[in-house]
């Protein structure tokens, strides 16, 4: 214990650490104008109460990560969902729309900040996505084909757009 | 057991309990000038690159000092990695032991990874045995010293290459299971180790428990004891074998984004000769437990671990009168009272 600096330096790098910077492919507005091109949308934020939360617990096997709910309602009925799922090390921020009947238009994902992964930005794998509907089965691995190295995002992304769609079930569809 | 092993997982073999000393500093006085001057100067030489380099990352991203997780390296990716490991303290005396691993690994397949490192180590010590005398670190131990007087030296331990199949995710598999093996080469050391490593994750894969079961086999060339029995093996240069089986388990949390906490526990024990399961070979038993931290970015992550000694130390060697436990502490030659581990990564 005589030579303490050295235990000084290790600590010192952990503290120099840079923060990881974020990779934002769309923005909200971008993607809004994206998938609802010249269509008015209209903020319905809403804040999920409890018995809302164990609902869509229920109904998704999915615990929601924040109680806030980010939705816009587009002119033609459909909906559009920010919403964030655990990445490796940090948040992946994407937006789901719905049509008017509730089911998936498209999958896209605004910020990834992750080293590897990035497949899930590949329209062929978001394309697996599009017209599932809440109660369906969505499970990484049958329904949804995994991308190998990218595993941990397409199991989370998958996770969340299942917990987006009872969500609008439980949340929105009946708004 | 091997130099990789003690550097990169801890735990080798208490080199060798002799039946009445207890250590084996003695024996080995006769080693050739050119031959300690040789890797003596490359020992120093790699060592002062690799720290001017200062290259972060390794295999996969470390959640742990010393347990390994079953992620890999996506196919075709690649990452350096930096690792340093301070050996602090016994029950008596000096001991200091600082340990390098520069490593660099490439994802072969998304479930096969491949690395390939350099081990390098400095020791100096005094008076670190119960006894009062001064004997070198296990991976020292091919080396002579003046029981009375410090030991302070840099070596080349050896290098190694590491092989990882991950046989199944935890993130699609429900449990993570991988083999790793590990052969490595050093100065008048030969060292294999194979682990089994099981994962599971929680909290939608923010809490995640390891446990690692290892096997070690380490062959050190010793120099023959003239002062020892003519007739045993220690009289004349040999190869010493040695065992080294050890369990870990640990559990981490990311409370927030890119930050992780959580705890190791470690359980080394070892033995003499090749046999894990010959009772009568056990020479010692040690227990490390302690809080690890980790930062990942995106390209850049770092992992520091402080593993204590427990006192729940056996020596299976010695009798009672000559044992290396001390308040429970194991002053044996492959243990210290604190482990300090920095890992840094870069991926590219």
């Amino acid at each position: 214990m005589a030579h303490f600096s050295y235990r000084i330096l290790p600590l010192a790098t952990l503290a120099l650490a840079a923060p990881a910077q974020a990779t934002v492919y769309l923005t909200v507005e971008q993607a809004q104008n994206q998938m609802f091109p010249r269509q008015a949308l209209t903020p319905q934020f809403r804040t999920l109460t409890a018995e809302q939360v164990a609902a869509i617990r229920k109904a998704s096997g999915e615990n929601p990560l924040s109680h806030n709910l980010r939705a816009w309602r587009a002119a033609d009925g459909g909906w559009f969902i920010v919403d964030e799922v655990v990445g490796k090390h940090e948040f992946i921020t994407y937006a789901v729309s719905l049509d008017g009947s509730g089911a998936v238009r498209d999958v896209e994902i605004l910020d990834y900040r992750e080293a590897y992964g990035g497949q899930v930005r590949d329209p062929r794998w978001r394309q697996q996505f599009v017209g599932k509907r809440s109660g369906q089965s969505l499970k990484l691995g049958g329904d949804i084909k995994n991308v190998s190295g990218a595993t941990l995002s397409c199991k989370h992304i998958t996770d969340g757009v299942r917990r987006v769609l009872a969500t609008y079930a439980i949340v929105l569809a009946h708004a | 057991m091997h130099a990789a092993l003690t550097l990169g997982c801890s735990g080798t073999l208490g080199l060798y309990n002799h039946p009445k000393s207890g250590f084996s500093v003695m024996r080995i006085n006769r080693i050739r000038e050119d031959d300690v001057t040789y890797w003596k100067t490359s020992a120093w030489g790699i060592f002062v690159a690799s720290t001017l380099v200062a290259a972060p990352a390794c295999a996969d991203e470390p959640l742990f000092g010393y347990i390994y997780t079953t992620d890999t390296l996506p196919k075709d990716q690649s990452e350096v990695e930096q690792w340093v490991t301070l050996r602090e303290g016994r029950s008596q005396g000096d001991f200091h032991l600082l340990q390098t691993r520069t490593e660099v690994s490439h994802g072969v397949t998304d479930n096969f990874q491949l690395s390939g490192y350099v081990n390098l180590a400095y020791a100096n010590v005094k008076g670190n045995t119960p006894s009062g005398d001064t004997v070198p670190p296990e991976v020292f131990a091919d080396f002579a010293s003046d029981p009375a007087r410090r030991f302070s030296k840099a070596r080349l331990e050896s290098v190694s290459v590491e092989g990882i199949y991950r046989i199944s995710s935890p993130y699609t598999n429900g449990v993570g299971v991988a083999l790793y093996l590990e052969p490595s080469i050093g100065p008048r050391t030969r060292e294999m180790e194979a682990r089994l490593i099981l994962q599971k994750n929680f909290l939608d894969d923010k809490l995640v428990f390891a446990a690692n079961a290892t096997l070690g086999y380490e062959w050190r060339k010793l120099l023959g004891d003239s002062s020892a029995d003519p007739t045993s093996e220690e009289f004349v240069t040999h190869w010493d074998k040695e065992t080294d089986v050890n369990f870990g388990f640990a559990g981490s949390y990311r409370f927030t984004s890119n930050w992780s906490v959580g705890g190791e526990l470690q359980n080394e024990r070892e033995w003499a000769g090749l046999n894990p399961f010959k009772a009568s070979s056990r020479t010692n038993q040690a227990w490390y437990l302690g809080p690890t931290m980790h930062y990942g970015g995106r390209h850049f992550f770092a992992t520091f671990t402080t593993l204590f000694q427990m006192p729940w130390a056996k020596d299976y060697a010695n009798p009672a009168a000559e044992s290396f436990v001390v308040n429970g502490i194991t002053n044996a030659d492959d243990f210290e009272k604190y482990r300090f581990r920095l890992k840094v990564g870069y991926y590219f």
